[in-house]
């Protein structure tokens, strides 16, 4: 595959992620909120490829996540951004961590995430929104992140590869 | 995972914009969305209406599927289910006689007491063409729109009772915004006792009941319906029972919203309020307590009759010699209407004919000071 549409892959699958979690269609019948699948592929090629995850593709793929979704607008690019920042100050630590740790890595991305959505929401409404729902995402988020790794790391060494540089 | 495996790119683009620049321009985001909400709400509306075939598509079978998962658990529980709902059957057989010859009852005592009747309700009936749980929002999006007279504010309901209300209404497609949603506020009225209060989503199964009256007293089962005040949605909707949860109190639901398939729309208009007629209790000195100042006596009434508008050709005309009439009738510059005698109290009334009512010094009196056959609020 070409550089060029090997460079498009981590927001594709951002976008996808976007398209999939936010499909009005649900399972469990509403009772298991929809994991956030694109902050996967955020978290993932910003510490693995950030040439091809910049600030810009997150934030985009914040606000996308806010219009398909449907709740208050700008959450997710906050939380999106806000997540991508800290991954991004803290990328050796980070891209150190493997197996369980790299999980643990992906659920305080996550929780950066949610927290900082929860705290924009609260201002938002001008009350303290529930916090169970939240909960479930985020344990619903890391559990999906354990298969969803394994795809990313295999679409990463398969299509995208690392820079030229790191060979 | 193999995170540690790869190596770190840490050359970047020099073309990338610092990460402080889309901080804050996702700060802008969340203050436009706040202060215009409806640019947001013009896209969702625009993508649901151009995925609604999809949608469609894709909900018939994994709602087929979802359904067939649910019902495995029950099939264990098929023969004592159908006897418990044979006997529930046959007790709300009873109760829907009885509700019968109540409900004939109550329009035979509206027809009595010239009642205004209820407002009529039209509906839409839409399909559930998706459904979405998030943390901060549940929603479930209907294949209906502007197309077929939907508007937001209208309220949802299923076979059971309400959903929740519309919200953003696209074309072809609409979102509800459930009961149970955060954002979720609805005006009812709680049965026995007719108290008012408002019931407030949290996300969670059951709404909240909140602002109550000092005085109600809560128990558990009584019964919630939507009271209608604000006008978008008509009083007497079924929402369900409270259920005590702690020291407060939660709406069990009637609906289902998480298997509801089918469900309606209602369209209500309340019609249009009109003011009443200006009597002489809206006089500002009178809605005061203070009585209007009685015409001095000594004056006489000629002094009061501006001689010009005698004189005025334009005012021969006998409805306005029948007003020229209250002023020469009752010295002063107050119509005699105005100034029943001591004790006695205006009708507030309709009054067909004003002119006929403002000719005489006689005022329209209270029932009791008229004649026995006339009834209360009529005018001579």
């Amino acid at each position: 595959m070409s550089g060029f549409f090997a460079a498009l892959v981590p927001f594709t699958f951002g976008v996808l992620g976007v398209f999939l979690a936010n499909i009005p269609i649900s399972l469990s019948g509403g009772h298991i909120p929809a994991p956030l699948l694109a902050l996967m592929p955020v978290y993932f090629w910003c510490l693995v490829r950030p040439d091809l995850m910049p600030p810009a593709a997150a934030f985009a793929l914040g606000l996308m996540e806010d219009i398909f979704s449907g709740g208050p607008a700008g959450v997710w690019t906050l939380s999106f951004v806000a997540a991508y920042a800290v991954v991004d100050r803290q990328r050796d630590t980070f891209a150190g961590l493997s197996g369980l740790g790299a999980i643990l890595g992906f659920a305080a991305a996550m929780l950066i995430a949610s927290s900082t959505a929860y705290v924009v929401v609260a201002i938002y409404y001008s009350h303290l929104p529930p916090l169970a729902p939240l909960i479930v995402q985020i344990a619903v988020t890391i559990l999906f992140y354990i298969p969803a790794a394994a795809i990313l790391n295999r679409v990463h060494r398969r299509i995208v590869g690392p820079l030229r540089s790191d060979f | 995972m193999a995170n540690g495996t790869w190596k770190i790119a840490r050359n970047r683009s020099s073309a990338q914009l610092p990460l402080a620049v889309f901080a804050v321009l996702a700060i802008v985001v969340v203050l436009i969305g706040k202060a215009q909400s409806s640019l947001f709400d013009d896209a969702r509306t625009k993508l649901s209406d151009w995925t609604s075939p999809l949608l469609k598509a894709v909900n018939a079978p994994v709602e087929g599927v979802s359904r067939w998962v649910g019902s495995i658990g029950e099939i264990f529980s098929v023969y004592n289910e159908n006897l418990k709902l044979k006997e529930e059957n046959a007790r709300l057989r009873q109760w829907q006689s009885a509700a019968l010859v109540l409900d004939d009852r109550v329009k035979r005592y509206q027809l009595l007491l010239n009642a205004v009747p209820d407002p009529t309700l039209t509906t839409v009936t839409a399909r559930v063409i998706g459904r979405s749980s998030k943390p901060f929002l549940e929603t479930m999006i209907l294949d209906a729109g502007k197309k077929q007279s939907v508007k937001p504010g209208q309220a949802v309901l299923d076979a059971r009772g309400m959903i929740g209300r519309i919200f953003l209404a696209g074309d072809r497609t609409s979102w509800v915004i459930l009961l149970t949603d955060l954002n979720s506020r609805i005006p009812v009225v709680i049965q026995p006792g007719n108290i008012q209060a408002m019931i407030a989503g949290d996300n969670s199964g059951a709404p909240t009941v909140e602002t109550l009256a000092q005085w109600a007293t809560l128990k558990p089962g009584m019964q919630v319906l939507t009271s209608g005040d604000g006008g978008l949605i008509p009083p007497g909707l079924p929402i369900g029972s409270l259920a005590a949860d702690g020291d407060r109190f939660r709406v069990a639901l009637l609906a289902d919203a998480s298997t509801a398939d089918d469900v309606q729309i209602v369209d209500f208009k309340t019609p249009p309020n009109q003011p009443p007629a200006v009597t002489k209790k809206d006089l500002p000195a009178t809605a005061a307590g203070l009585e209007p100042l009685a015409p001095p006596s000594d004056v006489p009434s000629t002094q009061t009759l501006p001689p010009p508008i005698l004189n005025n050709p334009m005012l021969n005309k006998p409805a306005l010699n029948n007003t020229n009439a209250v002023n020469t009738a009752s010295p002063g510059t107050k119509p005699a209407q105005q100034n029943p005698p001591a004790g006695q109290k205006l009708v507030t009334g309709p009054q067909p004919n004003t002119a006929k009512t403002n000719t005489g010094p006689k005022p329209t009196l209270n029932p009791k000071d008229k004649p026995s056959d006339q009834t209360p609020g009529e005018v001579e």
